[in-house]
């Protein structure tokens, strides 16, 4: 049996307890409702979960804009700059360690409780990792493929769009995988704390009334947002990065920031 | 007969290729002092002539080389190529090629060889073209489409030197082309080099730590002294061409080898 079926069984095996336990009474419905009569909560609130879902999707989409475009961003500039580098990077690095959700109350006065203070909190959430993972991947090119392409005659905007860009590629979206997570736990942690919308608040309320069902139902959303998020990710890899195969000295940091070895506290 | 096919191919050998170097000196300022690397060296190079620089570590050559290739600025003296000084790189009349093949993952073989044209906006046709011609002289015909990380380290330096010849520039320049090699491929590969070299007619100019292949493959060998980086003995070559590896353990050979690690040896 290869590690994929295997896989795929464990899988199986796990949605199958899910309908099993509950049904025969090992775990009680109200700690684990069976997955059917969580799909059938969900069905039956299909609009309301409809609505919450279109919230929580535009608030992802625009925090994982201004996280990715503005890490991406300041960490070409921190990781091609000696100078912004050292002014940047052990503030950076500190920021990492502090719990980022004691901010969001701050936000929520600021901003409201309405999807501004989600998209902000999430921003910076997602925005950290992805600045790093485009740092490192810039510092760690080899500078041999810049001397070539100089010896080539290549321009500085040249040697950027045609040798910095694609060799910090694989970097960048390792990056880009745990930012993106991030934001996405960012917009539904903060949509669970203080919120009037979204599949976040929604858990959260029915958490309030024990309808353990109704909760299900949005953590089930949460999950798929979460697996479609790694696909693409996934899909974008394959497309971009085909020659990651070949040993390169940034791989071993992309590698450690995409396993998650690297990771900030919550 | 594959060798004349090849030949035919390219243009006729250029006589451009001449290089001057005129009391160079380069001086590395640290915070705590300044470092001589290279002091007073001068040389001339004919056009179409092997010329390999030997020396021991940190005596220069490199440098020296990279003077050559416009990357790196002296601090006093004039380096000319074709007559001009070179400022800044200049792949139409020199090409490089590095100790890593230093060729782009992401690119196959032929992107990589056609990238000094993409630089300067040839069309895609014509590039390819050339790049095929190139990949053809180095003996990668039907490679093309490899990714770098599915060639061998061999493969890997013949499209580096397919690299620094597409845009057919008098002079190549090579920095320890074949160190990260193992011994059977360099040896090869020197012969393939020397079948490229006696087919295009460039100036070839060779860094090397190995004093065998400096003595195979050369006219001349100039041979560089450690702190400061000084030339100590620039020596004729006579063996004849072809070389081969009976030649390797001639006379001839051993006396020349000879000569050239006395000098290493005292220097270092």
């Amino acid at each position: 049996m290869t590690a994929k079926t295997l896989r795929h069984l464990i899988v199986i095996g796990l949605i199958a307890l899910w309908e099993i336990l509950p049904r025969t009474g090992l775990i009680p419905e109200l700690f684990l409702p069976s997955l059917s009569s969580t799909l059938k909560a969900g069905w039956n609130e299909a609009p309301e979960y409809g609505h919450a879902l279109a919230v929580t999707l535009y608030e992802v989409a625009i925090s994982m804009a201004f996280a990715c475009g503005g890490g991406i961003l300041l960490g070409a500039i921190v990781g091609s700059l000696p100078r912004p580098r050292v002014l940047i990077m052990p503030m950076v690095s500190c920021l990492y360690a502090v719990p980022l959700v004691i901010l969001y109350p701050v936000f929520t006065v600021w901003l409201g409780i309405g999807t501004e203070s989600k998209i902000a909190f999430a921003s910076i959430y997602g925005f950290l990792p992805t600045m790093l993972a485009t740092a490192a991947g810039i510092q760690t090119i080899d500078p041999q493929l810049l001397l070539a392409a100089r010896s080539m005659g290549a321009t500085l905007s040249q040697r950027l769009v045609r040798v910095i860009i694609p060799a910090a590629i694989p970097t960048v979206l390792s990056g880009l995988r745990v930012g993106g997570a991030l934001v996405i736990v960012g917009v539904v942690v903060s949509e669970m704390l203080i919120s009037s919308a979204g599949i976040g608040y929604l858990i959260s309320r029915y958490r309030t009334i024990l309808d353990s069902p109704h909760v299900f139902a949005g953590v089930l959303l949460v999950l798929f947002m979460a697996i479609a998020f790694n696909a693409l990710i996934k899909w974008i890899e394959r497309k971009t990065a085909i020659w990651q195969t070949g040993t390169r000295a940034g791989q071993n940091a992309a590698d450690e920031i995409g396993s998650g070895a690297v990771q900030p506290a919550t | 007969m594959q060798l004349l096919a090849n030949v035919t191919q390219l243009k006729p050998p250029q006589r451009a290729g001449a290089i001057e170097v005129k009391n160079v000196g380069q001086v590395f300022k640290t915070s705590t002092q300044d470092l001589v690397a290279l002091e007073d060296v001068s040389l001339e190079i004919k056009p179409g002539r092997f010329v390999v620089l030997v020396g021991p570590s940190g005596c220069g050559k490199s440098t020296l080389l990279m003077m050559m290739a416009g990357l790196r600025q002296q601090t006093t003296g004039t380096i000319t190529i074709n007559g001009a000084p070179i400022p800044k790189p200049d792949p139409d009349r020199v090409g490089v090629v590095f100790q890593e093949a230093s060729l782009f993952p992401w690119l196959t073989a032929e992107e990589n060889v056609e990238f000094p044209l993409a630089l300067r906006g040839v069309a895609k046709s014509e590039r390819r073209a050339k790049a095929q011609e190139a990949l053809k002289l180095v003996g990668l015909d039907g490679f093309g489409k490899r990714h770098p990380h599915e060639l061998s380290g061999g493969m890997k330096q013949r499209v580096s030197i397919a690299r620094g010849l597409v845009q057919d520039p008098p002079v190549l320049l090579m920095d320890e082309p074949f160190a990260a090699l193992d011994e059977q491929t360099r040896m090869t590969m020197g012969d393939e080099l020397l079948r490229i070299w006696s087919a295009t007619g460039k100036t070839v100019v060779f860094v090397t730590h190995s004093l065998t292949e400096a003595v195979y493959l050369a006219d001349e060998v100039i041979v560089m002294s450690a702190r400061p980086g000084r030339i100590v003995d620039h020596l004729q070559v006579p063996l004849p061409r072809p070389r081969t590896y009976e030649m390797l353990s001639g006379d001839a050979f051993g006396k020349l080898r000879d000569r050239i690690w006395r000098h290493i040896r005292k220097s270092a």
